[in-house]
């Protein structure tokens, strides 16, 4: 029992710590309320469940509901697993502790990832008690269907864990999270392809084999042992899953999943050539650093994971807009998808190609501050390092709108191209003087995206407006002379000002960094680095 | 009796990665009460070794024994008695330092007025009392290992398993934890570390064994090691093979 009650209070201390220490007050007030909102959604639910009037839509809602309760259970934890704020039981395999203590206490840690549906089943279940037209077996169902959610979060949070240890799976599996994240939405808007299936899913008649379904069953009082049998059915095969998952996590070895043979760790003579590219182009010392850059962006993880978002996320992000046009903003995505989505992708690659591009390489930027090479040509080869991987990425979302035979066209792939460009020359402009004025540590490891300081927020809010505007002032041009002309005419003046604005936040930009060095250094070696991950 | 039962005993110990061994057919005896350093270049199999004999990695193949016990058979009985100071990635970043005393000190069965009670003294043995509130995450690589140190101190283990217990850690820092490892060793506990740092294993450590490649290359007492006028970092560039490495160079 110590060693439980130990587990739990670590836990628990963790959860204190993770979050920013803004006060007491601070986290009671944010606690408040989003525990607040929820024991809202808890009695309104057991508003409705109570009232024997509502007994029709509580069948048609009950098992889709429940299944968006098992989403929200299962997704959390691998969210909490991902940010660290979840305890890592397999750091305790050094201590003397049985395995099979492990996975109970990992069991019951899935509670804290789920109160919020706990919270709302407590108010379904006391609703449908309280309800004379329905028979008392909810609070069964709610034991046993909680039991079910806790028992398999362990199982596929265990399981995902494990694949995201492995390199390059993880950019894989992260990609496929986010696109299944995504595609309900392309999925509803290509009505007739799969919404029937989803809708079954969701919907009173779906599948009586499903835990969601029975658990509704049982509450409804329909096909009793039938429903029990079948959740009791998934609890067990979910238990067996997750202690198998689990005892296969505890003894899994990262450094052995991640070693190669020295056959496939041969690296190709093509990347080397790519990695290469520079140095034969340029002179060094530019050429030597952009081949560096390269390297190390090719490295990283979370840069894979970005540049693969930018031309699939994007475009099944944006794509519904253009089968489904809705609105008066519907025809102009249907008009201008392209630039919609090409501008996207460079947003997407913003934080890893300008907003900070020292934060991934951080030790490096404390060598350029020591090398022989001015930080101008520094900064220099960060950016056309930037700029060939963004004009890559734009190249890649054509190539994917060709073939899904998309409509492209000269006037669509010139304006998407010409608007990027002017976005991208204003976008570096910025991205030089936040780089040095908010630099701040990234792990390049971590493929999710840790959010940035609310400083550095609130000045890309103010940003970002500016860096569209003279976007905005060409298609402003095209509305009023009603010309693409006025709108060529315009972004080639965009173009322009845009060279000047860039030479002048470079020049700043280096002077900014010559001055605020020691601030600037600091900066990148506190925070979310490999270290502190 | 239990003297004569070796604090660690390896039978041709091996681990594979891929299709190469990171360690490869090692066997090692240490007995009760020594102070035994472990050495090798980097990427030897150090770490590995550790790691395999804190039931952290399994082996591919070969045995285990710590105090009499076979690991992983008896891991529990064998974890109960043992210290260690890991690789820094084994804390617990969100808690505090003092917190994370604490709990590991309940992990090995203290109750929680005595851990707390504990967790105190060796914050304030170790120096880090003054700053209760810091987290691990913020803490300097040195004061990561100090903290790791006085972890494994709370339940006053018969061995230590220690990888590179001194890395990052001041003078002053180093001379506090030698002080402590060498009070543990005359009160009979058994200490097994990895260290880059020969100056301090020559000056601590009774046995050494040298580990190249994944194979033990040399092994024995310190006085044998470094032979009648050598220091150990001689001895250990000689065991490598490496005395004349900055010689191949012709324009350096």
């Amino acid at each position: 029992m110590t060693q439980i009650g130990a587990i739990f209070w670590a836990q628990w201390r963790t959860l204190y710590h993770f979050y920013p220490r803004r006060g007491v007050a601070w986290s009671a007030v944010v606690g408040l309320i989003w525990y607040g909102l929820w024991t809202s959604v808890a009695i309104v639910m057991l508003r409705v469940f109570s009232n024997p009037t509502q007994i029709p839509v509580i069948r048609v809602a009950l098992p889709g509901g429940l299944l968006l309760m098992f989403l929200y259970w299962q997704v959390v934890p691998l969210l909490l697993a991902t940010t660290g704020s979840s305890l890592d039981l397999r750091k305790l395999r050094a201590y003397p502790i049985p395995d099979s203590q492990l996975f109970s206490i990992e069991v019951l840690l899935r509670v804290t990832a789920g109160i919020e549906m706990v919270l709302v089943l407590i108010g379904i279940t006391i609703g449908a008690l309280l309800n004379p037209a329905l028979a008392k077996w909810s609070l069964l169902a709610t034991a046993a269907y909680v039991t079910f959610n806790l028992i398999i979060a362990v199982g596929l949070r265990d399981t995902l864990a494990r694949l995201l240890a492995r390199k390059r799976i993880r950019e894989l599996v992260f990609f496929f999270l986010i696109l299944a994240a995504a595609l309900p939405q392309l999925l509803m808007a290509r009505r007739g392809l799969v919404s029937p299936q989803l809708q079954l899913l969701m919907a009173r008649d779906s599948w009586e084999g499903w835990p969601w379904t029975a658990s509704a069953n049982i509450i409804l009082g329909n096909r009793l042992l039938r429903s029990l049998s079948v959740l009791s059915a998934w609890t067990v095969g979910a238990l067996l899953f997750s202690r198998w998952q689990f005892s296969r996590t505890l003894a899994f070895d990262a450094d052995a999943a991640n070693a190669s043979s020295s056959e496939t760790s041969r690296r190709s003579w093509w990347i080397e050539w790519f990695y290469q590219l520079p140095s034969t182009l340029l002179k060094d010392p530019l050429g030597a650093l952009i081949e560096k850059e390269f390297r190390f962006l090719i490295r990283s993880p979370r840069f894979r994971l970005v540049f693969l978002m930018g031309f699939t996320f994007g475009l099944v992000l944006w794509l519904p807009m253009v089968f489904v046009p809705r609105g008066p903003l519907g025809e102009f995505f249907v008009q201008n998808y392209l630039t919609v989505v090409c501008v996207y992708s460079l947003m997407l690659m913003s934080d890893v190609c300008f907003w900070n591009a020292f934060g991934f390489d951080r030790s490096a930027a404390q060598f350029y501050f020591l090398a022989p090479v001015s930080f101008r040509r520094v900064m220099a080869g960060k950016n056309v390092t930037g700029l060939f991987f963004l004009l890559l990425e734009i190249a890649m979302v054509t190539a994917v709108c060709a073939i899904l035979h998309m409509p492209l066209g000269v006037r669509r792939l010139t304006e998407a191209y010409s608007v990027a460009a002017v976005v991208m020359i204003f976008l570096f402009s910025a991205g030089n003087l936040l780089s040095v004025r908010h630099a701040r540590a990234v792990n390049p490891a971590n493929s999710f995206r840790t959010s940035a300081a609310g400083r550095l927020q609130a000045t890309l809010f103010a940003i970002y407006p500016v860096v569209f505007a003279p976007v905005l002032l060409a298609y402003l041009a095209r509305y009023a002379f009603g010309s693409q002309t006025a709108l060529f005419v315009v972004l080639a003046i965009d173009a322009v000002a845009g060279v000047i604005v860039y030479r002048v936040s470079l020049d700043s930009a280096v002077q900014t960094a010559d001055r605020t060095r020691e601030t600037m250094i600091a900066a990148l070696s506190a925070g979310d680095g490999p270290i502190a991950d | 009796m239990a003297a004569e039962i070796p604090a660690i005993e390896i039978r041709d110990l091996r681990k594979v990665y891929g299709d190469k061994a990171a360690v490869d057919g090692l066997t090692l005896t240490v007995p009760q009460g020594c102070f035994f350093g472990f050495l090798g270049p980097n990427g030897a199999g150090k770490t590995t070794t550790i790691k395999m004999l804190m039931g952290l990695a399994p082996p591919t193949s070969g045995t285990i024994e710590l105090l009499g016990l076979p690991m992983p058979g008896r891991s529990l009985d064998i974890k109960q008695q043992i210290g260690l100071v890991p690789d820094e990635s084994m804390l617990f970043d969100h808690l505090t330092g003092g917190e994370f005393i604490e709990f590991v000190g309940r992990i090995y069965g203290l109750d929680r007025s005595t851990a707390r009670a504990r967790a105190d003294e060796l914050l304030d043995l170790f120096e880090l009392g003054y700053m209760p509130k810091k987290l691990i995450a913020e803490y300097s690589k040195g004061m990561r290992k100090r903290v790791a140190m006085a972890a494994a101190l709370i339940h006053r283990p018969k061995l230590f398993l220690m990888d590179e217990p001194f890395e990052g850690v001041d003078a002053v820092g180093a001379r506090l934890m030698k002080d402590i490892l060498l009070d543990q060793v005359r009160h009979g506990a058994t200490i097994f570390l990895t260290s880059h740092v020969l100056e301090v294993v020559e000056r601590l450590c009774e046995r050494v064994g040298i580990i190249h490649e994944g194979k033990l290359i040399a092994e024995g007492p310190m006085s044998e090691m470094r032979g009648a006028a050598e220091t150990l970092e001689d001895a250990f560039v000689r065991a490598l093979g490496m005395e004349h490495a900055a010689d191949t160079l012709d324009w350096l």
